[in-house]
Parts: structure tokens; C-alpha cells; sequence
């Protein structure tokens, strides 16, 4: 039935000194107790009574998690709790990474993104997460501190369904971790909702292209597609065309058709699948046109 | 004029603008309880029993009343066939049966809303579930299960217009014209969910602190049901966070107060309360009736249309609501804003399982004309005429006549609007006629753009004979000089600017600044009966009782009366029902008049459209605060907007799947058109307050059908149904394989 008058339910706010002691909690406390960056999925979960946690386990102030730090060797760090405004506005993404400041700006609204981080995002696993793509194409890694220390977690194998990670009891994302931005890259994040501001994405569609001597077509396409498949969704077949063959305006068309073909999205109250396939191919095609268009710009 | 015609700042701006103005939720009072709602769950069901002995154990419930607690278990707008509660136990027949989800089935009254929400759970209701129907075409058929079976018929109205020669005529037409068109429903996603607090005042009476469009109906009802004097019962309404004709039916009016009243009779006199949450409101209240149209005109080469059959099926959900109100003006409207000298129409108003649908803003008047200005605009095209010029052979003008057999009250203004309005969209007169501009160049070859054009007309006030008035009362004080004005009016203040509207027209008629007049408003035990805030009334209806009262008073002041009281009861016109076979009747007292253009930017590839600018030219007789009218006409086109391209009401079998404001979407600052030209017409109305008409639906009617050709213009594709959601039109265009 339909949920009495919302409003959040009670809970205890937890402040950790340390990692340690933070996963050591969260650890004693399976399904009781969770981590929040900057709580715009958790407190509307709660509040809605899908989630019943008892304990908050606030992070944010802890080692790493407010910085951005970029080094032309290793690449750009984010800190899990930075939120997107710093992220849009940090000249170092702006410079090094466009296409990541660029999927941050299409999140909800200023208001929003002044809470609304990367790796609260990511944690939360929906399919419909519009900065996903971007750390995806980008192969940025998870910091992650667990109750048996530190690891890194690739985001190719990070998401195992709707709300579903990898990440076990006490572990804390830390920070994402960008390699260094492929030289002369260019990338384009197209999101279409219903409405201009604020709705999820009826498909969100990522692509980056850079030159890569080591493939056939002298370059590489990396599409990562929101909204379209349980987790965010790589159509490897369009990105295997775009390396294979010479490119051709023919050629994206046949790409953004792969990728439409390897979808299998679902029918919601946003849109039906076979609206969000037509979806993928039209808005796939323009992205890689721009994307395209950049590229070849730069190479004369 | 001094006052009238002015932009005073709102007489509620500064308390609203500082939060200090108590909105029904805001209030508390000592030792309130909370209420809480159990809704039925089921589409069509009849109840065997209820059992709330495991909820009245819980500690901290105070009571939970189900349909036996219920006097007279029945209610509704126009006709009683609505439950209070639904359940075994109630004289009233059928009272046990269920006919949509949200159906309220019992309440519970505890210390705590949490309490009450808990207590719900454990009330065990014993279902036995019907087939249900949700399509009014299935719902008309003779075998169809039906939801009201004291009736025999799930049709429970039907409207007959027989004007002229229909059969005769279409033999002489040129060109005939067919249409088929749905238009859907549409959430009215006020700011304030429904809320409110009752209690037994002093004087005894159950007294009920709420948010509605109409106080004195708001009483009766409750008095109705609870087998109350009237005088028994008081409402009040505090600031109101907006209506739109959604708080015309009662919501938690009656339960609130069968709550207090009968905590009261078991010796507790508590205040009780209640707040929907944003779900319950959207799933809780009616909708916009959703219309199915068919359509057949007939016209001459030369543009003139002599003959329509129009067919209206309006699917009026569980209840009537103000479904047979709602029906007759769209019968009225059935052919638009055009004189056709052979008109045939066949309405009717049919229960369905899906949610009640009732009041909306336009009431009617956007589903007929968006039949109606499709048509026309088809029949543009298929004449390869302009659509203003074919518009201008056909328009209602003075001494016009309405399809239901008589003339149109004086003071028509159709042919201005619609001409004001092509002006300034760039349409130029030729000697070939009227001739529509080029859409501006898009930014890259995908885009589409495209100009359209609309026009309607709408009444001002109530229809067909119902009883219509309006009271004031004016007490002036002071010695020499008035130094202070009193207006006690029941008109409800919903967020359109009503009560500064009325200052207005008092300090005018009294001649004193409009500071010193201070307004007693919307209390039952102290004001008197206004109408409802509704049929774009109040304006006309406030202001011609003012003006009375005024008058009234200022005698009685130079009389040397101190204070100098006077109440005064404005009646308009009388109007007449519609003939059963014919419909012949003088439906209305007073129209207005709207005409509006539209340019639309249409992605081929995406399919969504984008409102880049509307024209609307409105005749409002006489401003009289010109800053409103631009709000009311710029709110009605955003509402309208998204009523056309984005707003997306879906039930599957009776459930509403977009019960939040995150799955039904209304539109955002940045979904809206870049620019609104409002052209505030003031052709003034005979019998209107200084000439003033009404205005707040018009500039809602034609938008839809604008937008529609707008898009064909772009595309060359005819939409017969909205929103014009993107996959809709991507799928109009055929651009998505199946
Ligand atoms: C009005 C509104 C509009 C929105 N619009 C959009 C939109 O346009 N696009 C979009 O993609 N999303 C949107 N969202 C969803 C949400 O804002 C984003 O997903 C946001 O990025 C979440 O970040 P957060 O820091 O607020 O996450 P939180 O709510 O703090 O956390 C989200 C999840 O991640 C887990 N988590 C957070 N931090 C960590 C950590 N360090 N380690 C391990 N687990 C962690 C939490 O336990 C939780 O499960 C919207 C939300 C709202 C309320």
C-alpha cells in the first residue's frame, strides 16, 4: 500500500575517527548501518521506507575524501566526497578531463550538486547514473578501504545489478582514480530525460575517442551507454567496429546501429524499450559524429 | 479609475513572501490528534466485513470509524453517489462496494500519525474483488459490469444537440472533414497537498480548517453526511496553496470532521489532524477528464463550414464529481469558437474504474476545442487556406448564434483576439486574406520548426439554470471620514490573487484607498455564501457584490449609519438548462475570449518538441490588475504546456503508476517557452464588474490544438492524441521500429 506521510525515520549518526574504526563499524553492523557522501540517494531512500538502516555512518571528513589532486604521471584523484559542483568548476577537470566535468553539469540541479557526488553515484549502482559513463570510458578505479585494508576496484567489474556493487561489509570507497587522459581525446555525454532539468535519463549516452596507433583504424572509441541494461552498459561490438575498420560516415551509422543492437532495455513509466533502442542509435550516431568531427578536426 | 485597473502589490504577498502566512498543514493546536486515511487498495471490490478490533488495540489509537460510524454515508458535488467511507454497515445501497483504488474505507485517529499509520496496517478488510472496467467505450456497452448498479447504466449522462439540418447540409458540403482525437488526464500538482484540522469550537459547532474552493459547499456536504443542521457546521479556509478545480470535491473535508464529531460524542474533545503526503494526494484527488472525440464537419470550398456531428465520451472515473457540469461545457464548445448553422452532438459522461475525474481548469473547454481546432485546421489544410483567414469566415461575432439555439451574450470580442493575436505573430492581411509568416530557421537541418494557431471561448460562471449568486458584506467606520473598510467575502484566496482583486473593487466603489479596506474572508460563521473560486467567476461575481455592497453601505453612511453595514447579494442572468432533446437553453451569462500562436522547434531524431514562443491575446473586459492577468495568462499557457507536450498520468488497470512528482513530471523553469506575449484585450463586458470579464481558464483552452498544428506545420504530421511526448512523436514521425 501506499506509504504513510513520509518523513525520515530515526537513526543514529555515526562520526568514525578513522577508516579503521568506519569499516570496523560498518562491518559489526551488516545491514544496519551504511556509509553516505552526500546522502541525495540515502536520505530519499529512507525517507521513502526502502532502506531502514540504524546507524548513518558519516565519512566525508576523513583522510582523501575532500581533495582533487592531478599529476601529469599518475592522473587526477578524486576525492569521495567532493561534490559535483567542485568537480564541474575544477579547472583541472576542465582541462585534463571535459567530458567528466561535461556528465557532472547534466546531474539535476545546482542545488542538488552541491551534495550529489561522483562515488556516491556510482555506489548507488542505478543503471540510470549519469557519471558513470564517464568514469567507465576514462577506466578510473575504486579506492576502497575494507576491514583488511586498502584496494582499488576497476569499474568494468564493479557493478553486479541494480544497486548491486562489489564492495562487501565495511568497505568505504575513498576516492576515483583517473589514469591520465588519453592524449587528444574528446568526449561527449548526451542525456535525454522528459523534462529539461532533474529527471533520470531515458538513456544516457557516453562516448570518448582518442588516437591509438595500436588499432586498425588509428583510433579507439570508448561508449558507454545509462539507462539501458541492469548497470551501465558497454556495447562492445560498437566499439570493437570503430577500432577494426576505417572511419566513415557510414561507419558510425553502422556503429550507433551496433550499439542499439546490443541493448536490451526495458519498458518504465519514462519510456518503452523500443523507444530507448531508436534512442541509443540516433544519440550514439550524434554523439560519435561530434566526437568524430573534433577528432578529425584535430588530425588535419 | 483610481484603483481598478492598477498593479497594487498583493494584499497576501508579504506574509507569503516571509512564511508567516498558515497554510492548512502549518496549523497545530494544543493536544491535537492525528488522522490517517486506509484506502481501499482494489479497483472494483465489495467489502464482506472489517475488522478493526487488532487497529483499536494498538496503543495510542483513539478511534477508528469505518461506514457504520457514517449518518448518512454519501456525497458528491452534483449527485450523492460517493461513499464516505466504504463499507458494510450504512443504509446507503452500495455503500459496501468499492469502485477505485484510493475508495476510503476507514480512518484512524491516534496520538501520532506514525500510531495511526501503523494502526492501518492491522485493519483487516475482507474483499470480494469485481471485474472492473477502465475504457468509458467499453463501459457503455450493454453487458459491461457496472460500477453503480442502483443505475443501470454506467452511462450517467447524456447531452443531445440538434441544430439545424445536419443530414441535409453534409450533402452540400465541398469537403468533409473526419476526425478522431483522445485527449488525456492531467494531475493539477497544486504546491499544498491536501491537509486540514478540525475541532469543536466554542459555539459548539464541528468546525473544519481546511484548503477548498468553495466554503458553504464544503459545510453542506459535511452537514449532509454527518445528518447535521448546517448551522452546526463551520469551515474555514486559511491561505490556500492552489487549486485549479481540484479542490472542488471534498478530500479529507468530511472525515475530518466525522473524526472530531464523534471523538467529541465519546467525550474527548480534541482537535484532529490530517496531511496527505504528496503519493496519497495523487493518487486521493480527481483528474482531468480524459476525452474521446469523433468527429465529421463539412465545409464549403470557400471555407465555411456548414455542417459538424461531434461525439464526446467523457470517462468520468468511479464518481460523478462534476462530470455532467463538465460534460455541458464541452457540448457547448463542441464546435469552438465558430458559428456553424447545422451542428449535431452527442455527449455522455461514463463510470469507469479508474480514478474520479472532475474539475480542471478550462472545465471542458480544452478537450472540445482541441476536436474543434483540430478540425479546423485540417480543413485549412485540406483547402489549402490560411488558418487565420478560414478562422475569420467562421468566427462567433456579435449577434452570433451558439449551437445550442440562441444568441451569444453582447459584448462578443472573438474576431479581435483572433485577429490581435495574428498581428503580432506576423500573419498580414492581403487582398488574398490572411497570410501566416515563415517560422524562423533552425540551428541544424534535424530541427523542425513550425508556427500554429488556436482560438476558443469559455463561460464565465455557472451553466444551464444552476443557481448562481454571489454575497458581500461592507461595514464602514469612522466619524466624518471612512477610515476603515470591513469586507467580509467567502471568495477563496487559492493563489490567483482573488482577495486583492476584491480590495481593489471595494476601495474603488467606496472611493478610499485600497489600505483601508481589510478583509474578513472564508469562515462559514461570518461571511456569506460566494459561489466557488471556479468557472473563471469570482472576478466578475466578487466585484458585481462589492460594488452592491458598497453602494449599499455609502447610502447608509450618508445617512449617518456609523458603522454603516450593508450585505448585498449580486444575481446574474438567469440561465437555462439544455433542452433533453434539442439542447436548446441559454446556457451562459458571460463569456471570455482568447486566441493564441505558437512556434515550436520539433528534434527528428529525438522526437521532442520545444515551445519556443506563444502569442495569447485575451479579452478580459477590464484589467483589474493587470500584473495578475499576466500571471493568470503565463500560468495558464505553463500548465497548458505541460498539459500538451510532458504530462503523463498512467494507470494501469485502475493504478496509478505516477503517483510522485518524480515519475509524473510537470515542467521546470527551463521546459518552458522562452517567451509568453500576453496582449491584455479590454473590450468590456456589459454586465461585467467596470466592464470586467473573466479570465483565468481562457488562456488554457487553445493551447493544446496550437501546439498540434505548430508541430504539423514542422513535421506534416497530425497528432490526434497528447502529451506530445517525445516517443510519441518520434512515433508519429514512424521513426522507431517495433
Ligand atoms: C532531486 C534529485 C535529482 C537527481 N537527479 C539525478 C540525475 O540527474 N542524474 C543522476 O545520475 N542522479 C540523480 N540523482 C541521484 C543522486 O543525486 C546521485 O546518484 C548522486 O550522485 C548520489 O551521490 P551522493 O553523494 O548524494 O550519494 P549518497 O546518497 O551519499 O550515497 C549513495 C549510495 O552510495 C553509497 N555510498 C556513498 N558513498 C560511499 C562510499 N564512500 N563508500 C561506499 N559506499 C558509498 C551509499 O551507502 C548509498 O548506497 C538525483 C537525486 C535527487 C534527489
Amino acid at each position: 500500500m501506499h506509504s504513510a506521510h513520509p518523513g525520515l525515520p530515526e537513526f543514529d549518526y555515526v562520526k568514525p575517527a578513522s577508516l579503521a574504526e568506519a569499516s570496523a563499524f560498518l562491518k559489526a553492523h551488516v545491514g544496519e548501518a551504511r556509509p553516505f557522501m552526500g546522502g541525495t540517494d540515502t536520505f530519499v531512500r529512507m525517507r521513502d521506507g526502502f532502506w531502514k538502516e540504524k546507524y548513518l555512518v558519516d565519512v566525508k571528513h576523513l583522510e582523501g575524501m575532500q581533495d582533487i589532486t592531478y599529476d601529469p604521471a599518475a592522473g587526477l584523484v578524486i576525492g569521495a566526497a567532493v561534490n559535483m559542483n567542485r568537480v564541474v568548476a575544477s579547472p583541472l577537470v576542465k582541462e585534463h578531463y571535459p567530458l567528466l566535468a561535461e556528465a557532472a553539469h547534466s546531474v539535476a540541479s545546482y542545488q542538488l550538486r552541491t551534495r550529489a557526488t561522483i562515488v556516491g553515484n556510482i555506489c548507488n549502482a542505478s543503471p540510470a547514473g549519469d557519471t558513470t559513463g564517464a568514469c567507465i570510458a576514462f577506466d578510473a578505479r575504486l579506492k576502497v578501504h575494507g576491514v583488511d585494508g586498502f584496494r582499488f576496484e576497476p569499474l568494468q567489474t564493479f557493478f553486479k545489478g541494480p544497486g548491486k556493487t562489489v564492495l562487501q561489509p565495511g568497505d568505504i570507497v575513498v576516492s576515483i582514480h583517473f589514469p591520465p587522459a588519453p592524449r587528444g581525446a574528446q568526449g561527449k555525454y548526451i542525456k535525454l530525460g522528459r523534462n529539461a532539468i532533474g529527471d533520470l535519463s531515458i538513456v544516457g549516452i557516453t562516448v570518448l575517442g582518442y588516437p591509438d596507433a595500436s588499432s586498425s583504424s588509428g583510433y579507439r572509441f570508448k561508449i558507454a551507454l545509462a539507462s539501458v541494461a541492469p548497470t551501465p552498459f558497454v556495447p562492445a561490438p560498437a566499439e570493437a567496429l570503430l577500432a577494426e575498420k576505417t572511419i566513415t560516415p557510414a561507419l558510425l551509422e553502422e556503429a550507433a546501429q551496433a550499439a542499439m543492437d546490443a541493448c536490451k532495455p526495458i519498458d518504465d513509466v519514462r519510456s518503452s524499450a523500443v523507444y530507448r533502442k531508436a534512442m541509443v542509435r540516433n544519440l550514439t550516431h550524434k554523439a560519435l559524429v561530434d566526437v568524430w568531427g573534433r577528432l578529425s578536426a584535430a588530425a588535419r | 479609475m483610481a484603483v481598478v485597473g492598477q498593479s497594487v502589490l498583493r494584499i497576501d504577498a508579504l506574509s507569503k513572501v516571509k512564511g508567516e502566512a498558515l497554510y492548512p498543514g502549518d496549523i497545530n493546536l494544543p493536544d491535537q490528534a492525528w488522522m490517517k486515511i486506509l484506502f481501499a487498495g482494489r479497483v472494483h471490490a465489495v467489502i464482506r466485513s472489517i475488522d478493526t478490533a487488532a487497529a483499536e488495540a494498538l496503543p495510542g489509537v483513539l478511534a477508528v470509524l469505518t461506514a457504520k460510524d457514517v449518518p448518512v454515508n454519501e456525497y458528491g458535488l452534483i449527485m450523492p453517489d460517493q461513499p464516505v467511507l466504504c463499507g458494510p454497515g450504512s443504509a446507503k445501497p452500495y455503500a459496501d462496494h468499492v469502485r477505485f483504488w484510493a475508495d476510503q474505507v476507514a480512518v484512524v485517529v491516534a496520538e501520532s500519525e506514525a500510531i495511526a499509520a501503523e494502526a492501518c496496517k492491522l485493519i483487516k478488510v475482507d474483499y470480494e474483488d469485481l471485474p472492473a472496467v477502465f475504457d468509458p467505450r467499453e463501459a457503455m456497452a450493454e453487458n459491461a459490469v457496472l460500477l453503480h448498479p442502483d443505475r443501470g447504466s454506467n452511462v450517467f449522462c447524456h447531452y443531445r444537440v440538434r441544430h439545424g439540418d445536419v443530414e441535409e447540409a453534409f450533402k452540400k458540403a465541398d469537403i468533409i472533414i473526419e476526425g478522431d482525437y483522445q485527449t488525456p488526464a492531467q494531475e493539477h500538482a497544486f504546491l499544498q497537498p491536501e491537509a486540514g484540522i478540525s475541532y469543536i469550537d466554542e459555539e459548539d459547532r464541528v468546525t473544519v480548517v481546511v484548503a477548498g474552493q468553495w466554503t458553504h459547499e464544503d459545510q453542506e456536504q459535511i452537514a449532509h453526511a454527518l445528518h447535521l443542521p448546517l448551522e452546526k457546521v463551520r469551515v474555514i479556509y486559511p491561505a490556500i496553496g492552489g487549486a485549479f478545480g481540484g479542490r472542488e470535491d471534498m478530500s479529507v473535508q468530511i472525515v475530518l470532521a466525522l473524526a472530531a464529531w464523534r471523538l467529541a460524542q465519546r467525550g474527548s474533545k480534541r482537535p484532529v489532524k490530517i496531511i496527505w503526503s504528496r503519493e496519497e494526494s495523487m493518487i486521493g484527488h480527481h483528474k482531468r477528464h480524459p476525452f474521446f472525440i469523433r468527429t465529421r464537419w463539412g465545409a464549403t470550398r470557400e471555407g465555411k463550414v456548414i455542417a459538424a456531428e461531434v461525439e464526446l465520451i467523457e470517462d468520468g472515473g468511479a464518481y460523478a464529481y462534476t462530470s455532467t457540469k463538465v460534460l455541458g461545457n464541452a457540448t457547448v464548445l463542441a464546435v469552438g469558437a465558430y458559428e456553424i448553422p447545422n451542428v449535431k452532438v452527442d455527449a455522455y459522461s461514463v463510470y469507469t474504474n479508474s480514478i474520479p475525474n472532475g474539475a480542471f481548469r478550462g472545465f471542458g473547454g480544452p478537450q472540445a476545442i482541441f476536436g474543434a481546432e483540430m478540425q479546423m485546421n485540417r480543413l485549412a489544410e485540406a483547402l489549402g487556406m490560411d488558418p487565420v483567414e478560414i478562422r475569420m469566415r467562421n468566427i462567433l461575432q456579435e449577434g452570433s448564434t451558439l449551437i445550442v439555439g440562441t444568441p451569444l451574450p453582447k459584448g462578443v470580442s472573438m474576431p479581435e483576439v483572433v485577429k490581435r493575436t495574428a498581428l503580432q505573430a506576423g500573419w498580414i492581411q492581403t487582398e488574398k486574406g490572411w497570410q501566416a509568416p515563415e517560422p524562423s530557421a533552425p540551428s541544424q537541418t534535424h530541427l523542425k520548426r513550425g508556427i500554429g494557431f488556436g482560438c476558443g471561448f469559455k463561460n464565465v460562471g455557472f451553466s444551464f439554470g444552476a443557481p448562481e449568486q454571489c454575497t458581500a458584506k461592507i461595514e464602514l467606520r469612522g466619524k466624518a471620514e471612512i477610515e476603515e473598510a470591513i469586507l467580509y467575502h467567502s471568495a477563496a484566496e487559492v493563489g490567483q490573487g482573488v482577495h486583492t482583486v476584491m480590495s481593489q473593487f471595494a476601495a474603488e466603489a467606496l472611493g478610499i484607498p485600497v489600505e483601508k479596506v481589510h478583509l474578513v474572508a472564508s469562515d462559514t460563521a461570518r461571511t456569506e455564501n460566494s459561489g466557488s473560486v471556479s468557472a473563471s467567476r469570482m472576478t466578475f461575481m466578487s466585484g458585481n457584490s462589492i460594488i452592491g455592497a458598497a453602494e449599499a453601505a455609502l447610502e447608509k453612511w450618508r445617512n449617518e449609519e456609523r458603522p454603516a453595514v450593508a450585505t448585498y447579494q449580486y444575481r446574474p442572468p438567469r440561465t437555462t438548462p439544455m433542452d433533453p432533446q434539442t439542447g436548446k437553453s441559454e446556457p451562459n451569462f458571460a463569456y471570455g475570449y482568447v486566441a493564441q500562436a505558437a512556434e515550436v522547434e520539433v528534434d527528428t531524431e529525438t522526437g521532442e518538441v520545444k515551445l519556443l514562443n506563444v502569442i495569447c491575446a485575451d479579452d478580459v473586459g477590464q484589467a483589474v490588475n493587470p500584473q495578475q492577468v499576466q500571471a493568470q495568462i503565463e500560468g495558464a499557457i505553463v500548465q497548458a504546456a505541460g498539459y500538451t507536450l510532458m504530462e503523463n498520468f498512467v494507470q494501469k488497470e485502475g493504478r496509478v503508476l505516477t503517483s510522485t512528482l518524480s515519475t509524473y513530471l510537470i515542467p521546470t523553469i527551463l521546459d518552458i517557452p522562452e517567451k509568453v506575449d500576453s496582449i491584455i484585450v479590454e473590450d468590456p463586458d456589459p454586465i461585467g464588474p467596470y466592464g470586467a470579464r473573466g479570465m483565468g481558464e481562457m488562456p488554457y483552452l487553445p493551447l493544446a490544438p496550437t501546439i498540434a498544428a505548430a508541430v504539423h506545420a514542422a513535421t506534416g504530421v497530425w497528432f490526434s492524441h497528447f502529451p506530445l511526448t517525445a516517443e510519441t512523436v518520434l512515433d508519429g514521425l514512424g521513426r522507431i521500429e517495433k
